[in-house]
Parts: C-alpha cells; sequence; structure tokens
C-alpha cells in the first residue's frame, strides 16, 4: 500500500462522511414528521407510523439498498448510485430516529403534560416551547447513537456501486493483496468518524447541561 | 363564583368521587382534608380539568365549563381552545413542583400569559418579575429549577399560577414534598396571597395551616364531603365519627 493508496481512502472516506451526513439530516427531517403520527389521534396515522417503522427496521438495510436502487432505477431510468444511497440510509435512519423521538415524548413526565396544559397554552405552544425541547434533551444521546451507526451503515451503499470507503478498499486490496494494513486502514478512519461524532454529540450535550438541561430531579 | 354539582368519577370500575357538590365564593378559601385515597387531589384536577368526570356540572362565574350539551341529552367535551381558555382562568400548584426543566424561573412564569394569554413579551417578563420578586425571587430570575431548592422551586410554581391572572388557586398538598425547614416560606407566601381576595382550593394534610387560612375546611370521606364548615367547627367539634378518627389520628 503506498501514500497514494492512503490517499485515496481518505477522499473515499470524506464521501462515506458526506453521505451518512446528509442522510442524518434528511432522515432527520422525515423523522420529524413521522414521530408526531405515532401520537395522532386517528388510527389511520398511528397505523401509517407503525407500518412504516416495521418494514424499513425489519429489513436488512443491503435490501433495502438493493430494493431502492432497482426501484428508483426502473422507475427513473438510469439514476445516481449517490442518490439512491442518501435515499436508501435517509428511509433507514428516519424510521430509527423516529422511535428515538417517540421514546423522547413518552420520557416527558406526565405531570409536566398536566402544567403545560393547565397554563392554557394552545397545543402548538405546548409543542414547540415544552414537548420539543424536552423531546430533544432526552433522544440526545440514542439519537447520537444512530449517527454514529451512519457512518457505518453507509458500506453497505458498496452494493450499489456507490465508491465509498468500503468499495475503495476492496478496490486496492484486489490490485495490492494488501488486505490487512489496507482493512486496518479503513477501519481507522470508520473509528475517527465515529469518534469525531461521538465527541460532538458530548460537546452539545455538556453545553446543554450547563442551560439546566441535566442534572435536575423531576 | 365556583360551583360543583354531582361531581361523579370513577377510576376503572372504582367510583372515587360520589356526586360532590361544592360552592367556593369570591375569595374563599376553602381547605379539602381526609385520608389519602378519598378523592380529594382527583376533585382538584377535576376542577380544572386535568381529570374528566363521569357526571356533574362545574361552573365558573355562571359559566359551565368543559362540557357542552350536545342538544341529545348527553354531554360533549368542549374543544381545545375553549378548555384552554378556560383552564387560564384557574391556576394550579402541584406537590412536585414541574418546573420545566429547561427554562429558567423567568421563563417558567412567561409561558402562560406570553404563549397562553398572547402578551407581548415584554409585558410578560414585566409580570413574571413582578411576580417572581413578590414571592422573594428577584434575585433568581435566571435560575434553572436544577439549581433552585425544593422551596424556591415551589414559589416559582406558585408565580407561574399566579401569572395568569387566576380567579382561583388551586393547591395540591404544596408543601407535602418539602423539607420540614422549607415549609415556612412556601406557607408564608399563600399567607400573603391571603389579603389579595383571590379564592383558594387546597387539598392538604397540614392542619394547623388550613384552620389559619382557610374560611371553610371539607372532611372527603367516600367519594363524598362528609363535613363542611368553619374550621373551628369542623376540627374542634367535629361531627363525623369518621373524621374524628381521622383528626385523633394525624394528631
Amino acid at each position: 500500500m503506498t501514500a497514494s493508496d492512503l490517499w485515496v481512502l481518505a477522499q473515499a472516506a470524506a464521501i462515506s462522511l458526506l453521505m451518512a451526513l446528509a442522510a442524518i439530516a434528511f432522515g432527520t427531517l422525515l423523522a420529524v414528521a413521522l414521530t408526531p403520527l405515532a401520537f395522532a389521534p386517528w388510527a389511520l396515522g398511528r397505523a401509517i407510523y407503525r407500518l412504516y417503522i416495521f418494514v424499513v427496521r425489519g429489513m436488512p438495510v443491503l435490501l433495502l439498498a438493493l430494493l431502492v436502487f432497482y426501484a428508483l432505477a426502473s422507475f427513473w431510468g438510469r439514476i445516481s448510485p449517490y442518490a439512491a444511497g442518501i435515499v436508501v440510509l435517509t428511509l433507514y435512519l428516519a424510521a430509527l430516529i423516529a422511535e428515538v423521538f417517540r421514546g423522547g415524548v413518552l420520557a416527558i413526565p406526565r405531570p409536566l403534560w398536566d402544567c403545560a396544559k393547565s397554563l392554557g397554552l394552545p397545543r402548538l405552544s405546548i409543542l414547540r416551547r415544552v414537548v420539543s425541547p424536552l423531546v430533544a434533551r432526552y433522544a440526545l444521546p440514542p439519537y447520537l447513537n444512530v449517527c454514529v451507526m451512519a457512518v457505518k451503515a453507509s458500506s453497505v451503499l458498496s452494493i450499489i456501486s456507490v465508491w465509498e470507503l468500503t468499495l475503495a478498499s476492496r478496490e486496492i486490496i484486489e490490485r495490492t493483496l494488501d488486505v490487512y494494513r489496507v482493512l486496518a486502514v479503513a477501519a481507522l478512519f470508520y473509528f475517527i468518524m465515529c469518534f469525531a461524532i461521538d465527541r460532538l454529540g458530548r460537546n452539545l450535550e455538556s453545553r446543554l447541561a450547563a442551560r439546566g438541561f441535566a442534572g435536575e430531579r423531576l | 363564583m365556583i360551583e360543583l354539582r354531582g361531581i361523579r368519577k370513577s377510576f376503572a370500575g372504582v367510583e372515587i368521587l360520589r356526586g360532590i357538590d361544592l360552592s367556593i365564593g369570591a375569595g374563599e378559601i376553602v381547605a379539602l382534608i381526609g385520608r389519602s385515597g378519598c378523592g380529594k387531589t382527583t376533585l382538584l384536577r377535576c376542577i380544572n380539568f386535568l381529570e374528566d368526570y363521569d357526571a356533574g356540572e362545574i361552573k365558573l362565574d355562571g359559566e359551565v365549563l368543559w362540557y357542552r350539551a350536545d342538544g341529545t341529552g348527553g354531554r360533549r367535551r368542549c374543544p381545545e381552545k375553549d378548555l384552554a381558555r378556560q383552564r387560564q382562568r384557574m391556576g394550579i400548584v402541584f406537590q412536585q413542583f414541574n418546573l420545566f426543566p429547561h427554562m429558567t424561573a423567568l421563563e417558567n412564569v412567561c409561558l402562560g400569559p406570553r404563549f397562553g394569554q398572547k402578551l407581548a413579551a415584554d409585558a410578560a417578563e414585566l409580570r413574571a418579575r413582578e411576580l417572581l420578586s413578590r414571592v422573594g425571587l428577584a434575585d433568581r430570575l435566571n435560575s434553572y429549577p436544577a439549581h433552585l431548592s425544593g422551596g424556591q422551586q415551589q414559589r416559582v410554581a406558585i408565580a407561574r399560577a399566579l401569572a395568569m391572572k387566576p380567579q382561583v388557586l388551586l393547591l395540591d398538598e404544596i408543601t407535602s414534598a418539602l423539607d420540614p425547614e422549607l415549609v415556612a416560606e412556601v406557607e408564608d407566601v399563600i399567607r400573603a396571597l391571603t389579603q389579595e381576595g383571590i379564592a383558594m382550593v387546597l387539598v392538604t394534610h397540614a392542619m394547623s395551616f388550613a384552620r389559619e387560612i382557610a374560611h371553610r375546611i371539607a372532611y372527603l370521606a367516600d367519594g363524598q364531603i362528609a363535613e363542611i364548615g368553619p374550621p373551628q367547627e369542623v376540627l374542634d367539634r367535629p361531627r363525623d365519627k369518621g373524621l374524628r378518627e381521622f383528626l385523633r389520628r394525624i394528631r
């Protein structure tokens, strides 16, 4: 393995990270739209939510990747594997993040709901001023967990020919037969990316804690 | 001013309230006492509809609250909007303070006026500052609940309830969760409020405090008001056998 191989791996790692970050962003938006469905007053809304979670979470990401890629391709003809890859990861992460948010809503102590109601706040204000900030705080640790998973899950996209860290590693291995060193370097890159996300998250957690977000008894 | 008529409520087939009738005048202070599980907290929560009730009627200044007749002899919950508006006329303080942990004392108190009553931000803040200094917390405006003692948190909670300028204040065992040395500071705040003519309904186990501030004391047993009257009568010359037993036991 040469220095230029290392540079190639670094570029591939950047692509993995970008794919993951894009999917985290879109997946979070989709989850924000999905979570209220879980608490919808109409049974249809709750059923749609459960079905989505059941299907997406119950399927290996690899299978989901193939399914989405071929489905999109048959619909639009040739499509960029990168676009398809972001769609796949977005759908997958949205299911995980929606469940994380749902857990956050369930973690809000009932007395705080009572309080919000007793102040005569309209529903939208309760959602914006009370529920959202509390969910953000309860959901942050499991949310970061999902973000770390997203980086690793991006490796699956090599199956639909997204050129990212795992695919690039395989190419170099096939050329150089330097299996262990290449894989070790790839693993190191994954580790660095996950570690960075984890650091960033903990930083955010402690900053929120300074604003009354942790340490109190409810 | 507040009128409760025939309030009934069951939980899972067990009837907790079996027809409560109670009228509370403007500025009147009524204490609810009774064994734990007798339904006093449930009754309090029914008054501002944190708990729905199976039958009966609650009126505030002649306006029927929470339910509307549906025209076929039944009733229907008022729409959310009306519920919110009606709730703004009452304040409630809970045993466990229940401040919003992500907001400072000031933000907790501002929340209702700002987003419930749609007051301008500066007007809401002015009102909140004034109330917080009235409960002795002018120097803790920007503290988060986590950094306040139980007594301070409860005083913020009282200020938050008062911020809506309610006609009635509902107090649910507000000193029960406090360390003994912090009880007095919360009781002092309530004592000061009695001078302002705001009506109060308080659920309490603190008999001497109830005797001091309440105009009437109601003893609940088996989901009904078994005895009601001025403190001197109810506490010193109880007629009800269960009440005599209850008073003997808590002394």
